[in-house]
């Protein structure tokens, strides 16, 4: 449980279920995601139950449409968006399956809706190795996406390199001494020869870098934890090496937090136990008492209970 | 040992009372010299004791920012199970970050040399355990960064 995966297997399980029952049920299920998504499986229609509609609600869909998320969405899930495009109330987008008409390996596509969230979070990556694509001159404009509320990401590509920057912050005073170990360890581990083709990592907790100084987020003296990924061209030299990169850059932020999480769980059982440790060794300056009451006879009865069967 | 020495004594300010004279401190000429033993600056045990009551405080090393935090939560954890730990203080002394308060009626009921004892054991452990977390959560931080790091890694 070291790494995290980058689909959902909460909606992956659910949609499974779905598409194998042989009897249809109504269901109106709501999961949850990292980075507050929030999915809804729901059959809309109760007369129609081969109809089941998949709607993901992601909060900072507004920024997104700007990377031109449509597009990856009309590539990776086309066939299944709502006909009339429709989209459930409060949520981005709306999927209809037809579950009377589900493909042959419906496993597939389950697994590819849990995707669900990478896929759409990729627009702005696209947006960068398209960009790089065309052999610039220049830097690419900064893209910034506030993906969770006040924490901010920014995605840059250089005519050599695409620079990746997480604005992450730490709620308290425990997190952000912990999250400062952490952020030094991914530092120092590139110089490790195993992990040395990995992308550089920079880490800065006072300056914001460069790039993203302009933005003015970055301006009101906000005590962010800065962590950049510069990634060179061989980590995005065919497809699925991008993929593969994005889904783990992607998953940066809640990777470190649940470390984060972990230790601090991992402290607390383990003050607990001392705890128990302490008091036992408190418990001997007590004098016992209970040795009077149990003492035994030769025959390996109890003397209490000699007492009681005689009277 | 031999601030260990208590007597019953009651209150001389308010009839009936019998209250430890260290924490009350009505009664001057009860009170005795405080001692203070230091490896270093960051590392001291205050004895103060009295006829009927005496308080030991202890200030625990904290070399950097973790190990503050670790001790911070160590010791406040210590401290909100002081009822299962008789002679614990819920707060600490002024400038300390732990303090035990025996009276006279805890070294009547219990042995004395094993309160010495636990006392001198706490001391050996708290650093013990603090510095023993603090390599475990370095431990743990590398290993999630080399792999977090392998998964991007490109062979």
């Amino acid at each position: 449980m070291i790494i995290l995966e980058p689909n959902n297997l909460a909606l992956q399980t659910c949609l499974e279920n779905c598409f194998s029952s042989v009897k249809k049920e109504v269901v109106d299920i709501t999961l949850v995601d990292f980075d507050n998504v929030l999915y809804h499986v729901s059959t809309p229609i109760l007369t129609e139950k081969n109809l089941i509609w998949v709607s993901i609600k992601v909060p900072c869909f507004k920024e997104l449409e700007r990377y031109k998320v449509q597009e990856i969405i009309q590539k990776e899930y086309g066939q299944y968006l709502h006909p009339e495009l429709k989209v459930e109330d409060d949520y981005s987008v709306t999927f209809q399956l037809d579950l009377d008409a589900l493909p042959e390996n419906s496993d597939e596509l389950a697994k590819h809706f849990s995707l669900l969230k990478r896929n759409i979070f990729l627009a702005p990556f696209v947006q960068a190795f398209n960009y790089f694509d065309t052999k610039p001159e220049q830097p690419g404009e900064v893209m910034n996406l506030s993906y969770r509320d006040g924490e901010y990401l920014y995605i840059q590509a250089m005519e050599d390199r695409i620079t990746v920057i997480f604005s992450t912050r730490f709620k308290d005073e425990m997190d952000r001494v912990f999250g400062k170990v952490f952020l030094q360890e991914f530092v120092d581990a590139r110089r490790q020869s195993l992990v040395s083709n990995a992308p550089q990592v920079l880490y800065s907790t006072k300056e914001p870098p460069l790039e993203i100084r302009n933005f003015p987020e970055q301006n009101h003296g906000q005590d962010f934890s800065h962590i950049t990924f510069i990634l060179f061209p061989r980590h995005f030299k065919d497809e699925e090496t991008k993929y593969k990169t994005v889904s783990q850059i992607q998953l940066f932020r809640n990777y470190l937090h649940y470390h984060i999480k972990c230790s601090k769980a991992y402290i607390h059982s383990r003050l607990r136990n001392r705890v128990v440790e302490f008091i036992k060794v408190l418990n001997r300056a007590k004098p016992d008492t209970s040795s009077q009451a149990e003492k035994k006879l030769a025959s390996g009865r109890f003397f209490r209970q000699q007492r009681s069967s005689l009277s | 040992m031999a601030a260990m020495c208590l007597d019953n004594f009651a209150s001389q300010i308010s009839e009936k009372h019998n209250v430890p004279e260290i924490e009350a401190y009505t009664t001057p000429e009860v009170i005795l010299n405080p001692l203070i033993i230091s490896r270093n600056e960051n590392e001291q045990v205050l004895i103060e004791s009295s006829i009927n009551s005496v308080r030991v405080s202890i200030k625990i090393k904290q070399a950097d920012d973790i190990e503050r935090i670790l001790c911070h939560k160590f010791t406040r954890f210590l401290m909100m199970r002081a009822e299962n730990f008789v002679i614990l203080r819920r707060v600490p002394v002024k400038g300390y970050d732990i303090s035990f308060l025996v009276t006279n009626f805890q070294t009547e009921s219990m042995y004395k040399d094993k309160l010495v004892d636990f006392i001198i054991q706490f001391m050996e452990d708290v650093d013990k355990e603090i510095s023993e977390m603090k390599l475990s959560l370095n431990a743990r931080a590398r290993i999630v960064a080399e792999s977090y790091l392998n998964q991007v890694c490109i062979i």
